[in-house]
């Protein structure tokens, strides 16, 4: 999945969710530096990480909540500079959700896929 | 030519913008100026200087000079492809 087009491949990997705001929006804003760095870039949302993604959330959370830019900001800035999101069934019925309610542009792998991301990256930094 | 008399070409104000948004705005911003031309970055974000030397290395681009006058730094990039 990877293209290759870039010198460096950086895989970010999301586990928190809702209930921890101020762990949602780092791992977009590494992710959108190292884009900027003409990075190729992508984040995989596992565990908890998928309720980030809900359309019906992103812009009632943010990292400090009710102050400063909601979670939807963080989130156009990465993918604006070509950030790649994903995530897997599992996490999705762990967390009583489907595709659909989620933001669109996220792209669904399964643990195969994840594994040769990783294998295939530069750097796997995971939150 | 000293360094502090190059001139920019695009100037990119982003005083009061905390990390990352100079490093993405500068990113966007080199791409619409011409190879050869001169950015010049305003910022106000602490971290910008160790920030821009790893982007310009990153991004082959080139640091031509970071100053600062009073709590904003002025980062000179030349755009190199």
């Amino acid at each position: 999945m990877w293209s290759g087009e870039l010198d460096s491949k950086i895989l970010y990997v999301q586990t928190h969710g809702i209930s921890d705001p101020g762990r949602s929006a780092t791992p977009f804003f590494l992710a959108a530096s190292a884009a900027a760095m003409e990075c190729e870039v992508m984040i995989y949302f596992t565990m908890y990480g998928p309720t980030l993604l809900r359309r019906d959330v992103v812009d009632k959370i943010g990292p400090k909540g009710e102050v400063g830019q909601p979670l939807r900001f963080f989130i156009e800035q990465a993918t604006g500079l070509g950030v790649r999101l994903l995530i897997c069934q599992p996490s999705l019925d762990l967390n009583d959700l489907r595709l659909d309610e989620l933001i669109d542009g996220v792209e669904m792998i399964g643990g195969a896929a994840f594994n040769d991301l990783a294998i295939a990256a530069d750097a796997v930094i995971s939150f | 030519m000293a360094e502090s008399s190059v001139s920019a070409d695009q100037v990119l104000d982003c005083t009061g913008l905390a990390c990352p948004l100079p490093v993405v705005k500068t990113s966007q911003a080199i791409k619409k100026i011409e190879p050869g031309q001169v950015l010049e970055l305003l910022a106000t974000d602490p971290g910008v200087e160790p920030d821009m030397k790893a982007w310009s290395s990153r991004t082959g681009n080139e640091l031509l000079s970071i100053g600062r006058e009073g709590d904003v730094f002025h980062v000179l990039i030349r755009r190199a492809k």
